[in-house]
């Protein structure tokens, strides 16, 4: 069975996106990493009761590089995920793993330290220790992702519609370049871009909050034309990211997946459908934003 | 009133070097450096760094034992698919001819290091971004000796972090740094088809960008230039100066950190020797009377005559601002270059017999230096080639020149001069 997870920016949008998805992908900032949305504990709940009254799941975002405060933090979030009846957690630091094991609590999670999981091994380590699943890297080519999915113990997520972000840092870095240059704005909109030297029309979007300032390549992805290799080769968990494709948008985008997903367990999947796919996705992409396969495409020797 | 008995510290923490060659191990092992990590010819990060053969490894381990020094060997590299194959055989070969440790990040490779050589002690390297005490000791109960903490953790988290853990904490005081977490910046990968992760880092982070804003209808504004005069051409960048901890020593030591680390596998003998010289002359002075402990300022001075870039803190004691990035034009540091190095010493007729590493000659203000931080100035007089024919100059790369000198020098002592 493909399960879509997809990110969620308000309760207006999750209501029609569970029509979609089978997942929720949520959380707040403190813990989790480059969300749509940062939402609160009532309404966290609120939206696992949502997505559990339509028959969906949720998985709540707890991918942060933790500092001390925030694993001391942690526990007290953990239990009210708990509590709540998250269905699943991303977890990217093994202190959290650690944490959970002491206190006994019982949450799925999927491990995701973002571009560190490149390998199926590496997921099987973590798997041993209780990972129901794992977030594969943006890094990866086709040959890798289908070797990925056939020697990993547990299911691995792929990121089918979506940013990639490239670089983390925990320093303030626009807003220390505005300060540098005597420009009183913040480093936080999101509509901020870099271009590579000699490379004008590159548009890398970079923004900051608070794990730091956060960087994305510079086309985003759609494997809206790869979908079938993805379904063959057993890689079924396809994660839509829509940090940058607002509202309905980002549901009629949503809507388009669900429809590839009917036809490809129906035995329906054709060309001229990934085609009208693809061209539906261009529809509701954010304009002056581009789209590509990314890694998907490459020859794992040209990118060692 | 004093007290009859002076504090002393006995468990001084590790003063751990980096050694990209042979000789540069020998060289940081000389200028007093406890430990030293190399790479070897694969799963590293280094990948134009030099790397050791077995041969080379069971060499540095030799020198090393002499001098009681141990030598790690940095393992590194986020595998992928097919990348850890003959892993197993190269840890075990390892611990067998006596390396101390592996620095690892991908668990991936520590599970076969664990499984495939045992009794080689694993240390989870800075790349896999450790920040908290419960990361630790989620690392000790896999087994792990120790663990390098992330750049981005503040002295004050240390102290935290060294009372909830007893697994060994390693902290980087000196050289550059990533501007990202290390680990979590793909910028070459998706700029230069280099994987930043697999030791091919093209610094992409140090280039200048461009920095503009776009609305919805895809309408570019450039934000470079600051200011509607756009009189401030600067260029957006991420770079960071480099970190000098010298004058945090004593929180270091108190803080219970084990080995105090310093980057560089790429550099000179000349930075190394420098580097490891200054920092062993500080632990030794704080750890030997820590309570009439004072700084030396030469020690600052001198790790100013093999800077880069800017020195900081780093994130020891704050986030880093705008003074801890380079920006503007770079200044021209480092001011000295390394010109040469002591072979020989006769004492009847204070001549020392030179390696040429740089063009000198007569007439040069130069500086010698050597472990145990001895240091004299003096002018370039006499001098003589091999032949002892008299010379005024030394132009060839590596040729053996002889001087005299103004006071003694000893084998492996160093000269420089200001540029």
């Amino acid at each position: 069975m493909i399960e879509l997870i997809a990110t969620a920016e308000s309760m207006g949008q999750a209501e029609k996106l569970l029509e979609n998805v089978d997942t929720l992908y949520i959380g707040e900032d403190e813990f989790g990493l480059r969300l749509p949305f940062s939402f609160s504990r009532d309404e966290q709940k609120e939206m696992i009761g949502l997505a559990h009254d339509a028959g969906r799941k949720v998985t709540v975002a707890l991918n942060a590089l933790l500092h001390n405060d925030r694993i001391q933090a942690v526990l007290p979030y953990l239990e009210f995920l708990a509590e709540a009846g998250a269905d699943a957690v991303t977890i990217g630091d093994p202190g959290v793993i650690h944490l959970m094991a002491q206190h006994g609590i019982h949450l799925p999670y999927l491990y995701d330290a973002q571009t560190m999981v490149t390998s199926a091994s590496q997921v099987n380590f973590w798997a041993k220790r209780g990972a129901v699943g794992a977030v594969l890297a943006r890094e990866l080519t086709k040959e890798e992702l289908l070797q990925i999915g056939r020697k990993a113990e547990v299911p691995v997520e792929v990121l089918v519609y979506g940013a990639t972000c490239i670089h983390q840092s925990k320093r303030p870095l626009v807003q220390n370049y505005f300060n540098y240059v005597g420009e009183g704005a913040s480093g936080q909109e999101r509509t901020l871009f870099l271009s590579e030297p000699k490379k004008e029309d590159t548009h890398y979007s970079i923004y900051e909050d608070r794990n730091g300032t956060h960087i994305f390549a510079t086309n985003d992805v759609s494997l809206a034309g790869q979908l079938d290799v993805l379904n063959e080769g057993g890689l079924l968990k396809w994660k839509l990211d829509g940090l940058f494709t607002k509202g309905d948008a980002f549901v009629r985008i949503a809507e388009q997946f669900n429809e590839a997903k009917k036809l490809l367990e129906a035995g329906q999947w054709t060309m001229d459908a990934a085609a009208r796919l693809q061209k539906e996705i261009q529809l509701h992409h954010p304009v002056g934003r581009s789209l590509d396969e990314g890694f998907f495409v490459k020859n794992p020797e040209d990118i060692a | 009133m004093t007290t009859l008995t002076k504090r002393v510290i006995t468990k001084k923490p590790e003063v751990l070097a980096p050694a990209g060659t042979l000789e540069k191990l020998k060289t940081a092992i000389r200028y007093g450096a406890d430990a030293v990590f190399i790479g070897g010819n694969a799963y590293g990060l280094r990948s134009r760094a030099g790397n050791f053969t077995y041969e080379e490894m069971a060499e540095g381990v030799a020198f090393a034992r002499e001098y009681h020094a141990k030598v790690y060997v940095a393992a590194n590299m986020v595998a992928h698919e097919g990348d850890t194959a003959g892993a197993g055989d190269f840890f075990r070969t390892l611990r067998d001819i006596g390396i101390d440790a592996v620095i690892v990040s991908d668990p991936a490779l520590i599970e076969i290091c664990a499984m495939e050589a045992e009794g080689l002690p694993i240390h989870l390297s800075t790349q896999a971004s450790a920040t908290n005490y419960e990361t630790l000791n989620f690392w000790k109960s896999e087994g792990l000796e120790r663990v390098v903490l992330a750049r981005e953790v503040s002295m004050e988290e240390i102290k935290e972090i060294r009372q909830k853990t007893d697994v060994e904490i390693e902290a980087f005081i000196h050289g550059a740094m990533c501007i990202s977490y290390s680990g979590r910046c793909t910028l070459s990968n998706h700029m230069a088809d280099r994987d930043a992760n697999r030791g091919g880092c093209t610094q992409s982070c140090r280039w200048k960008y461009g920095l503009f804003e776009m609305d919805e209808a895809a309408e570019r504004t450039s934000l470079l230039g600051g200011g509607e005069s756009g009189e401030i051409e600067e260029a957006f960048s991420m770079s960071a100066v480099d970190m000098a901890m010298i004058r945090h020593i004593p929180e270091l030591v108190e803080n219970g950190v084990d080995s105090l680390k310093i980057e560089g596998r790429m550099k000179s003998i000349h930075y190394v020797s420098t580097v490891a010289n200054v920092y062993r002359q500080a632990i030794d002075a704080y750890c030997n009377d820590p309570d009439n402990y004072v700084f030396n300022e030469e020690w600052e001075d001198e790790l100013w005559k093999v800077a880069q870039r800017e020195l900081s803190s780093g994130f020891y004691y704050g986030i880093p601002s705008e003074e801890e990035q380079l920006f503007g034009k770079p200044r021209k540091i480092p001011a000295y270059s390394f010109i040469g190095q002591v072979l020989a010493y006769d004492e009847k007729t204070k001549i020392a017999t030179i390696q040429q590493r740089n063009v000198f000659g007569q007439g040069d203000a130069i500086e010698f230096y050597g472990p145990g931080f001895t240091h004299f100035e003096q002018t370039i007089e006499e001098m003589w080639n091999e032949d002892d024919e008299p010379i005024d100059r030394a132009p060839n790369a590596m040729m053996t020149v002889k001087l005299r000198v103004l006071q003694p020098v000893r084998p492996y002592d160093m000269m420089r001069k200001q540029r």
